[in-house]
Parts: C-alpha cells; sequence; structure tokens
C-alpha cells in the first residue's frame, strides 16, 4: 500500500481539485484522505454520503465552577491569552480565546478551575459519490488543526486500505510548513507539489520542499495555469531541475476548471478537455512512481 | 550500544513504523545486555502539537545512542536529536525490526 500526499505550500493553486480528480481517475485503487481541515472542501466534489462520524477532542479548555469560584481574580492576573471574562464581577472563560495551557487552575486557591478535554469537530469515513472510502474531518469554529487530527484521519484511511486492499491512499495535505503538514507528511511514499508560476507560487514551494526534502520523499510537480507567466514558469522548471524534483505536468490555464466546479464536478468528469488527458497521465505517472 | 527504534510492534518481527514523532512505539535493542525493550508512545501520539520535541525529549530519556525510523524527524526534533548527539539513520519504514537492525548493521541505512 502506497501513501501519495499532494501539497501547494501556497493557496488557491488547484491542489484540491487537482487531488479530487486523481480520486476519480484512481477509482477503486484508492482511499481518499482530506487533511485539509482547516477548509476541508473536497467532498464538496466528491459528494460523501453514508458518513460514520465521530467527534473529536484536541487540546484542553479551562471551565469555571461558578458554585465554587470565590471571584478572586488571581486567573484573570495570571492569563496572558485574556481569555478570562468578567462581567458584572462574574469570572468566565472566553471559549476562543483559551489555550488551555491550565495556569488559571494552578493558582485558583479554591480549585474552581478544571481543563476539560476540547471538542474540536468531527472527523467522518464515507462513501465518495464514486463509492470510493473517504476520511475527512471538520473542525468547529475556532478550531485550529494539528499533527493529531492529521495523523488520526490518516490512520483511518490507511486502516480501511488494508482491510479493503486496496494499494494507494490519496492524501489531500495541509497547508503551510507547520505540524500539520509534518504530519501529512510522515509516512508518505510520493509527494505531489502542485505550483503556479507567481512569486509566492514559487516561493512557497521551495519553503514546502525544504520540509519534503529533509524527510527523504520522492516528489514530483504539477505547475497549475503554467501559460499565465512563462518567466516564472520557467523558473520553476529551472528549481525542479536543480532539485531533483520530477516535472509531472504543466497545465495551462483552463475556465474547464471553474466550469467543473461550479457543477461540483471534477474537472476529469467533463468531457472534450485538455486538462483530462494530461491529468491522466500525470495520474499514471504518480502510480509509478509512488 | 543502545540502539532505538521506531515500530508498530514490541518483537523482533513487528514492523517499524515510518514516523518518528507519532510513532506507535520506541524499541530499544541493548547490543551489551542482547535485551529488547519498549516504550508505548500513545502519551505523545495524543499531543495535538509538537509530537516531534516531545518524542525526542522521551529518547533522550532512553539514552539511546543511535535511532533508526523511516522518514526521519521533522526540523525541530532534528534538532533536539542533533543537539543529545544521537545519530539517525533512516530509509527503515518499511522493514521489520529485525530488517531494520540487519540494515544498520550492514551499513545499508542513510544517515540522516
Amino acid at each position: 500500500m502506497k501513501e501519495i500526499v499532494v501539497i501547494s505550500g501556497k493557496g488557491g493553486t488547484g491542489k484540491t481539485s487537482i487531488t479530487a480528480s486523481f480520486a476519480v481517475l484512481g477509482d477503486r485503487d484508492v482511499v481518499i484522505a482530506d487533511c485539509d481541515v482547516d477548509a476541508a472542501d473536497m467532498h464538496i466534489l466528491l459528494q460523501p454520503e453514508n458518513a460514520q462520524s465521530e467527534d473529536f477532542y484536541s487540546g484542553e479548555l479551562a471551565v469555571i465552577d461558578q458554585d465554587i469560584c470565590t471571584q478572586c481574580g488571581k486567573c484573570f492576573d495570571v492569563c496572558r491569552f485574556e481569555a478570562i471574562d468578567v462581567s458584572n464581577g462574574i469570572h468566565t472563560v472566553d471559549e476562543l480565546s483559551c489555550e488551555g495551557c491550565g495556569y488559571c487552575a494552578r493558582v485558583c486557591p479554591v480549585d474552581a478551575i478544571t481543563n476539560i478535554p476540547l471538542n474540536v469537530g468531527k472527523w467522518h469515513i464515507a462513501n465518495t459519490r464514486f463509492n470510493q472510502p473517504f476520511v475527512h474531518a471538520k473542525l468547529g469554529i475556532g478550531a485550529d488543526n494539528s499533527g493529531k487530527l492529521v495523523a488520526h484521519v490518516k490512520n483511518m484511511a490507511k486502516e480501511i486500505a488494508e482491510k479493503y486492499n486496496r494499494p494507494y491512499i490519496l492524501v489531500d495535505g495541509s497547508p503551510g510548513v507547520g505540524c500539520p503538514v509534518v504530519s501529512s507528511l510522515s509516512g508518505a511514499h510520493f509527494v505531489v507539489l502542485v505550483t503556479e508560476p507567481t512569486v509566492s507560487g514559487l516561493h512557497d514551494l521551495k519553503r514546502v520542499y525544504e520540509l519534503v526534502h529533509k524527510f527523504h520523499i520522492k516528489a514530483g510537480c504539477i505547475i497549475n495555469k503554467s501559460d499565465i507567466n512563462m518567466n516564472k514558469t520557467n523558473e520553476i522548471l529551472k528549481f525542479l531541475k536543480e532539485e531533483d524534483i520530477i516535472h509531472l505536468a504543466s497545465l495551462p490555464y483552463d475556465e474547464n476548471f471553474t466550469k467543473a466546479m461550479t457543477d461540483c464536478k471534477t474537472v476529469v468528469e467533463l468531457k472534450d478537455n485538455k486538462l483530462k488527458d494530461i491529468l491522466t497521465q500525470s495520474w499514471e505517472k504518480i502510480k509509478k512512481l509512488a | 550500544m543502545k540502539i532505538a527504534f521506531t515500530t508498530k510492534g514490541t518483537e523482533w518481527d513487528s514492523k517499524m513504523d515510518p514516523r518518528f514523532g507519532r510513532t506507535e512505539f520506541f524499541v530499544v535493542y541493548d547490543e551489551e545486555t542482547k535485551e529488547l525493550s519498549f516504550v508505548d508512545n500513545k502519551d505523545v501520539e495524543n499531543e495535538a502539537h509538537g509530537a516531534g520535541p516531545k518524542a525526542a525529549q522521551k529518547l533522550s530519556e532512553l539514552k539511546a545512542n543511535v535511532l533508526i525510523t523511516g522518514n526521519g524527524p521533522g526540523g525541530n526534533a532534528a534538532t533536539v536529536l542533533q543537539k543529545l548527539g544521537t545519530d539517525c539513520y533512516i530509509g527503515a519504514g518499511n522493514m521489520s525490526i529485525k530488517e531494520a537492525y540487519d540494515a544498520f548493521k550492514s551499513g545499508s541505512l542513510q544517515k540522516f
């Protein structure tokens, strides 16, 4: 079983549209995991059904028991996240500001404060409209993605892939270069880097590749909207060559992407378009390289 | 010499875990006493953030001289391991512990 992770560094490069296209092309060979849970949107394209859902807890939240609290204000004094609100002399915790550090509970003279596990959202196992297993998660308002949640989503996908003998796990990776991305990458067999020919596209590609390189994972790159700025595209190609990154494909700017999206479809489902051929070839290459 | 492995189980035949921070277990082989011991890493697996540095801290308590793993530690954990003087070898993510040990002994694992 091989784990293929798609990441971009920069947002808006078309990572999810391309991952969803690979999911469709992968058909019965893939289990799909959406680890881009801050703004999970692959479900819009794949329209999963029959979800089996569970709450997800991560981090902690301070809770003040008003029956015990003497309103002394010590918690207010020590909280460096300004998470203790005082209204009419009553101290309460602002759930969005609390980091769960536990300092307030430590200084409370009457033990009125306890830290409880924080429910940050739900994770789901469902079937896409192509009847493929799809593991994804949705975070609550103000909740933040974590390496733990990403590891959990990937572990579920791995279990399913093993159980049903699916050769590939296709992971829509998390944005940026922080903890969730490290967690997305660890254990991966192949990384697909999706970028675009813009200043920040190349900058963020370099930044995220540093991480991929550190983990010694084989990588290939897709340059999306490659014809909107040929100078930048050439710069990207030069970078790929220098770093020994496989150039999987250059996609032209094509409004079929948007057209497909407004129909809640992936671009490979539209008839008569060049993108489908290029993406099909890329997917075949990726399967061989993983 | 004490050698630590990131693993999914606790026996010689168990599979390696390619991950460092969120590995299921650390198995330690003491070449002098020929003893195989293990530490459950569940507490670190349950950390929302910073699993790598915490796992590195755990490794320092195990006093391992060498770490054998899959992808290798991330940036922060790598700094901790470097300070500790723990040598890290990678590329053993798809092996069993025994295979990983043999590969290390024959010098076929890549140094991180």
